[in-house]
């Protein structure tokens, strides 16, 4: 008898312990509830790291300054595919943020996942004047006329090139390659200068949709998944072959490097001037100008396009601000006043000159920062020019797949293939798209 | 009186028995929590597909395990994890092995070699790879820099499939070989030293004499370390995920990277699960089989 009574408590005392655990990893429970006095908390995940979490925490801690009813907590998640695993995690619990920054390849996941309040609930109801943002920002987020969560930061991919290894191998460094060929011809030309390789593009499946997109093709079936949710993967068609191996062509001719995957290591190699071409997104040009300085100048350019191919332009990259919508319609609302501050036009300006992302407000351009900040890094009129000339249909509004995450990781795996010479690029990217749409329909079966 | 007398020794018994439960219960109680539960759940999971958000949305019984076992792309990993296997254990046990019985003798100076050769072993598998990392940058790696010195032109380290195994695997060796070290050197060390002196005096050289004598008592070390490095080899994840994420061309894409992404990257808990069990009969199957096999040759004394 007493050892049964020794051993329940034992049990006892062991649940006990795993309780306090359990709640120990729980953390920070935000209160959802917050009608009672102070201000109403609101939780933001983000996955701004480095630099720009300080740029985030500062305009977080001037909104809380700014006014006393809502108060914002903003949590740094680490890289937006360990952001997503952590919400996905979360979803269910109490332990989830109110309001969350997701990639833009998350989106098609974020509207099936069913745990989100529209943007557009809140814009309508509170009249908000969604013509001060950029129509080519706000087209990738807007789906069957709805906006589904607000832009936050965006950018593109721009050709970043070395103006001094142009000169030295005779090419104007004034005038960057605008087609595939003038590319081909100006890597070659810098290749057999003898100083670099010609260029080199990290193997990062984003530089393949936005190829897509240049030459006005999409990249899933069904209006690139924006008429009706896509059910097959199209990257086998023209354009991606077409692209693949002009990729491919480069680099079999050494007039093109293969550094893997990691945009990083090919930044690294156009620093040390290593490569005199690199594609990277304009988030990167600070720090590329930057970098470069007393060591060589950096010029920029339009992404390239086949000189045949169709008109197109560029997809807005980047990620937006979702709304939970399991969280009180207080705690919502007062995450809506956090999201109008950001897109106010002096927050705008403050975050694009501190971190390279597009102003996604119009008015931004006005603020007398952003205009001494153009002055000072002439190259970033480049990629305002890119946004600008895109016209908005549904190439260049960018592909929308609940599997997009995987879906590039198949890209990548296909470019390696081809590069490495183990297929061709039209069996390397037919075998990708068989992969990617049986992954879309698996994930269609789940949704419904 | 004889009935009595059996009833009371039953009794007693049957109080030891209930005295070691007791003991037990808290080892049971975590291994529940922490081991058969998880397990069970996983055997329940490897039989349905998830929705996006890892809920269960059907159950499929065997359907995973058919489409695992159609699958290229398992088959691949499970030979990527052969490989790595056997590039990376025997290599380790070798390479190990040598070091002890270099640095197993009274010189002076020897304790010194023994602490860099062990310390591997303090350094966490993040924190190696993310040397290893630097090394085998591609333009700023210092390996690629020495090889330059030498007029060896740039080795794609981790860019390249035909490299990138051998790359992971030269890591993983140099990261197992502190604890491979210090076991091998213990198991050295506990060989009485009367062993080799009367082989000495019976005129056996060095190497003969490790090979004969030494090996021999060895040999429960040996299978020791074996076992473990198999089972460490099989479940490597952390250099792969830091250095190469399973690329270029899935040529690192081992078995516990590929549950990794299934379960934990595209919350896919069906077929992740069905995987693990895969992977979990099988080091169960080898670890049988090295015992039946390897064993008899084992001299415990």
């Amino acid at each position: 008898m007493r050892k049964r009574m020794t051993k329940r408590m034992l049990a006892a005392a062991m649940l006990g312990v795993i309780l306090v655990l359990s709640a120990a990893c729980g953390g920070s429970d935000g209160k959802s509830g917050g009608s009672s006095a102070g201000p109403q908390k609101v939780v933001f995940w983000h996955a701004m790291g480095g630099a720009n979490t300080k740029v985030v925490d500062q305009m977080v801690s001037d909104f809380n300054a700014s006014q006393d009813k809502v108060k914002v907590e903003a949590i740094f998640q680490g890289t937006y595919d360990d952001l997503l695993s952590k919400l996905k995690a979360s979803m269910g619990s109490k332990d989830g943020p109110s309001l969350v920054q997701m990639y833009e390849i998350g989106s098609r996941f974020m509207i099936d996942s069913k745990t989100v309040t529209p943007m557009q609930t809140f814009i309508d109801a509170d009249k908000y004047d969604l013509s001060q943002l950029e129509p080519n920002i706000t087209g990738y987020y807007t789906l069957n006329g709805k906006l589904y969560s607000m832009p936050f930061n965006t950018s593109n991919p721009i050709l970043y090139y070395n103006k001094d290894l142009f000169k030295a191998a005779g090419l104007d460094p004034a005038k960057p390659p605008k087609t595939f060929e003038e590319f081909q011809q100006a890597a070659d030309a810098i290749t057999k200068s003898g100083k670099a390789t010609g260029a080199n593009f990290a193997i990062y499946g984003w530089f393949m949709e936005q190829f897509f997109a240049n030459q006005g093709a999409e990249y899933v079936n069904n209006g690139n998944g924006r008429t009706s949710p896509a059910t097959e993967s199209i990257v086998n068609s023209e354009a991606g072959v077409k692209t693949l191996t002009w990729w491919k062509d480069m680099v079999a001719a050494k007039s093109m490097n293969n550094l893997g995957r990691k945009t990083d290591d090919s930044k690294k190699a156009f620093l040390a001037g290593q490569v005199g071409m690199i594609l990277d997104s304009t988030a990167a040009l600070r720090g590329l100008v930057t970098d470069a300085q007393g060591k060589f100048e950096v010029g920029t350019g339009f992404l390239p396009r086949p000189s045949d191919g169709k008109e197109g332009g560029v997809i807005v990259g980047g990620a937006s601000l979702w709304m939970m919508n399991d969280k009180s319609e207080a705690e919502q609302k007062a995450a809506w006043e956090f999201i109008k501050f950001l897109t106010s036009p002096k927050e705008q300006a403050y975050w694009h000159i501190n971190t390279g992302y597009f102003p996604i407000t119009k008015k931004a351009y006005d603020e007398q920062s952003v205009k001494d900040n153009l002055q000072k890094f002439p190259q970033f009129q480049t990629a305002v020019d890119q946004l600008h000339q895109t016209k908005p249909n549904t190439a260049t509004q960018g592909a929308v797949m609940g599997v997009f995450p995987e879906a590039r990781q198949i890209v990548e795996g296909a470019i390696e293939e081809t590069l490495n010479g183990k297929k061709s690029p039209k069996e390397a990217l037919d075998a990708a798209a068989k992969e990617i749409t049986a992954k879309i329909q698996t994930y269609n079966k789940t949704v419904k | 009186m004889a009935v009595t007398e059996l009833s009371s020794l039953k009794r007693s018994k049957r109080k030891e028995i209930a005295l070691a439960y007791f003991f037990l219960a808290p080892a049971l109680a975590v291994f529940a929590l922490f081991l058969f539960y998880p397990m069970l759940k996983s055997v329940y999971l490897s039989m349905t597909l998830t929705d996006p958000r890892g809920r269960v949305a059907e159950f499929v019984w065997f359907d995973n395990y058919k489409d695992l076992f159609l699958s290229e792309a398992f088959f691949h990993s499970l030979k990527i994890t052969l490989y790595f296997v056997l590039l990376t254990v025997p290599t380790t046990i070798l390479w190990s092995l040598l070091l002890a019985a270099l640095t197993h003798n009274k010189l002076r100076g020897m304790k010194v070699f023994q602490f860099i050769f062990s310390l591997p072993i303090i350094i966490s598998v993040g924190t190696g790879s993310i040397i290893w990392l630097l090394l085998f940058h591609p333009t700023a790696g210092m390996l690629n820099y020495f090889l330059s010195k030498i007029g060896v032109s740039a080795i794609p380290w981790l860019t390249d499939p035909s490299w990138a195994l051998l790359s992971v695997s030269l890591m993983t060796v140099w990261m197992n070989m502190g604890f491979v070290y210090i076991v091998l050197l213990s198991g050295l060390q506990g060989i009485p030293d009367d062993i080799y002196e009367s082989a000495k005096i019976d005129g056996a050289g060095p190497v003969r004499s490790f090979l004969q004598i030494v090996l021999p008592l060895l040999t429960p070390t040996l299978f020791f370390v074996l076992i473990v490095s198999i089972i460490g080899a099989f479940q490597a994840f952390g250099q792969i995920n830091i250095l190469t994420k399973g690329g270029p061309m899935n040529a690192t894409n081992v078995v516990v990277f590929t549950i990794y992404q299934d379960a934990f990257i595209n919350f896919r808990f069906g077929i992740g699960s069905a995987e693990a069990l895969i992977l979990f009969a099988i080091i169960l199957a080898l670890t049988v089989l090295q015992f039946a096999v390897l064993e008899r040759k084992v001299h415990y004394q």
